[in-house]
């Protein structure tokens, strides 16, 4: 088939392998375009669904800055799980909904990804109601956790400042960053799919961090109770 | 902290109902602000100049009941109009200021219950600011009260009105008698009275400004205007009785032929349900009671588990180490309240009461000529924090319902956002075996609502007064 590409359209394929456009793509065309439309951070966490099965085992990656970026922060960090993880666990235990927690440092960052089941709200809200005074001593060490503390008086800040911190999960489907960036202006305009790369771009400006897609799962979501009482271990 | 709680700040229709046999919520828009401040100023003032009072709270119910109650709600948006400072404003909590609408999933409203289905003035929710509640026992009264209520209209404009009635005893469309289990309050009631196997509710359940059901925990008090207000979920909620009725007939029809039917209904038992009825009636009315816990009477099935007994109003009663067969894990009030009975939640168990005041709405239901007229329930559902009471129960255990891995991936049998390709719902028998019911359509679909704040008086007054 004969190509009938002109000049221009072999200049603009080329331009993503040009070192100078890529430069000042990075340099100057980004800030530009955020300038112009500023995309607002998305909070974190799955979407919310009905969907038997889409609202269990959803994800929660809580990447908290520390304070002291330091070896000597991130050792205070690592103490502070490890001081309280019997309590943390047990607080983990009571919730009931949890699968799985790990706490994790990724450079002066003290993450916690777990898996849990249903609500991210009676998720958080359970958890610190059983052990918040001992969170506390963790999201002391955290940029910005003093606002928040006692995280037991401060459940409704606490809540939305775990929710800010945890990872924005962006959609499988890409197109669906557009529905995420309307928020409640939903329906104001009709999405335009020339825009969309545009828009990655500044989302992954605005979230440095994120979860791609729903991740990978190798049976039906069931909820935590549902897999102990199957195994026989009490729920 | 009795001692310190001042009764008469309260406005009256949250710790107890007025049990008056009609209601109307006018949903209000704030035409002008100066205007909407003296209003809200007159109705706490006392005198009135013609403005219905605030009915309030006191440390004795009134000896004679009032013609009239009057009270009030306001939205975020309500709250924002009024010019209510920032600092206080920024206090409220997200899903309040967000609105009912932005939790449309979380609350099961899709696809017909969604909100863009919702007939005016529930289509405009911004335009939401006030809704006033008018109860009494006749419709002139009602009238009356909202004529006092608009007066000429300068402050606030009716968007709409919604109104609800009690033909027989309490009892709601789809046959069942209601109201019959709320939070008690040690300020308001005795230890023994109206005893129901479950602790005094602290004050902090509903009121804002109180120790809550968690241990320690405590919600945050929007300054000058949260304490002692409450927290309400406003919905509108039609009901399909008929759609409701033909699924008990079709499910009987079922349960005939079913080899474990004699274990539900041992044979000569239909005596017990009621006088002279078939198998397939009394076995209609086995299926209603397993759907909601209890019988249509009003008796909880963990009490009377074979027969309606006549009384009905008994709610003294535990799921603790209860045999499931006689109610199962799925029925709507066990879900929507497990009581002391294991939970996956361990902590949730008393955590997310609410105080229910709903009134039943449309013509009522005649099995013998059966329509499609809509009718339904105007709920009120109350609580000091909508996210972790009324949203947490709807989604984690209405819908979802992962208090339980026995009913995890079902929906509530009369309440929830049910699909008949994939509902089911579990009859334990006494055996352990189960008889599962499938094809469970949506009875309930949701036709508006709003979150409100129901403020003190002496928050009232604070918004009444304001100046900016």
């Amino acid at each position: 088939m004969p190509s009938n590409e002109g000049w221009l359209d072999r200049f603009v394929d080329g331009l993503p392998s040009n070192p100078l456009f890529m430069f000042l793509a990075r340099r100057v065309l980004v800030p530009y375009w955020a300038w112009r439309t500023p995309v607002t951070p998305q909070p974190g966490g799955p979407r919310v669904s009905i969907q038997p099965g889409d609202n269990v085992q959803c994800m929660m990656n809580l990447i908290m800055p520390l304070k002291d970026k330091s070896p000597i922060g991130r050792a205070n960090a690592a103490m502070a799980i490890s001081q309280y993880k019997d309590e943390i666990y047990a607080g983990l235990d009571n919730v009931g909904t949890v699968h799985f927690a790990r706490f994790v440092i990724v450079d002066d960052n003290i993450c916690m990804f777990s898996v849990y089941d249903g609500d991210f709200t009676n998720y958080i809200r359970d958890f610190i109601t059983t052990i918040g005074s001992v969170f506390n001593a963790v999201v002391e060490l955290v940029e910005e956790g003093e606002a928040v503390i006692p995280c037991e008086q401060n459940v409704e800040a606490f809540i939305e400042w775990v929710h800010a911190r945890d990872m924005y999960q962006v959609p499988d489907l890409a197109t669906d960053i557009l529905k995420d960036q309307k928020g409640d202006k939903a329906g104001s305009s009709p999405d335009d799919l020339r825009k969309l790369p545009r828009e990655v771009v500044l989302q992954l400006r605005a979230n440095p961090n994120v979860s791609l897609g729903g991740g990978y799962r190798a049976y039906p979501g069931y909820s935590a109770a549902q897999v102990r009482q199957k195994f026989g271990v009490g729920w | 902290m009795s001692t310190a709680f001042d009764h008469a700040d309260v406005q009256g229709n949250i710790l107890r109902g007025y049990r008056q046999r009609r209601v109307r919520h006018l949903v209000l828009e704030i035409a002008d602000r100066t205007a909407a401040r003296r209003w809200l100023a007159a109705t706490v003032s006392d005198n009135g100049d013609g403005v219905p009072q605030i009915t309030r709270e006191g440390r004795e119910r009134w000896t004679t009941k009032p013609d009239t109650c009057f009270n009030i709600g306001l939205t975020f948006e309500g709250l924002a109009k009024l010019g209510t400072p920032s600092i206080s404003l920024d206090m409220f909590p997200k899903e309040f200021v967000e609105g009912m609408n932005a939790s449309a999933i979380k609350l099961g409203d899709v696809g017909s219950s969604a909100p863009e289905n919702w007939p005016a003035p529930f289509n405009e929710p911004k335009r939401i600011h006030l809704v006033a509640s008018i109860y009494a026992s006749e419709i002139a009264q009602l009238d009356r009260v909202q004529h006092q209520a608009l007066g000429d209209g300068k402050a606030l404009k009716l968007l709409g009105a919604c109104d609800g009635w009690i033909s027989r005893d309490n009892h709601v469309h789809f046959g069942y008698r209601d109201n019959i289990a709320q939070p008690r309050f040690a300020e308001i009631h005795g230890p023994e009275d109206h005893a129901d196997g479950q602790p005094r509710a602290p004050l902090g359940t509903v009121l804002l400004g109180y120790p809550t059901n968690f241990e320690g925990l405590t919600w945050r008090v929007p300054e000058r205007v949260g304490h002692n207000g409450s927290f309400n979920a406003f919905r509108v909620l039609a009901q399909d009785v008929a759609g409701f009725e033909a699924y008990l007939t079709e499910t009987a029809t079922y349960l005939l032929t079913h080899p474990d039917v004699d274990e539900l209904l041992p044979p000569g038992a239909e005596a017990n349900i009621g006088e002279g009825l078939s198998r397939h009636a009394a076995l209609r009315e086995v299926v209603a009671a397993k759907m909601c816990g209890r019988w249509r009477s009003g008796a909880p099935l963990a009490l009377s588990p074979d027969k309606p007994t006549h009384n009905v109003t008994a709610n003294n009663f535990d799921y603790v180490g209860e045999d499931a067969s006689r109610c199962p894990y799925g029925a709507h009030i066990r879900r929507s309240n497990p009581r002391g009975g294991q939970i996956v939640q361990r902590v949730a168990n008393h955590s997310r009461r609410l105080v229910r005041r709903g009134m039943p709405y449309g013509p009522d239901y005649d099995p013998t000529r059966p329509d499609t007229k809509e009718r339904g329930l105007l709920g009120n559902f109350l609580g000091a924090n909508i996210s972790a009471q009324f949203e947490a129960m709807t989604y984690d255990w209405i819908n979802l319902g992962l208090q339980d891995p026995r009913v995890t991936g079902s929906n509530d049998p009369l309440l929830g956002a049910n699909d008949p390709a994939t509902s089911w719902f579990d009859l334990p028998l006494k055996s352990g075996t189960t008889i599962r019911l499938r094809g469970l359509p949506r009875f309930v679909t949701t036709r508006g609502g709003a979150y409100t704040f129901l403020p003190s008086l002496s928050a009232i007054r604070f918004l009444g007064a304001l100046q900016n």
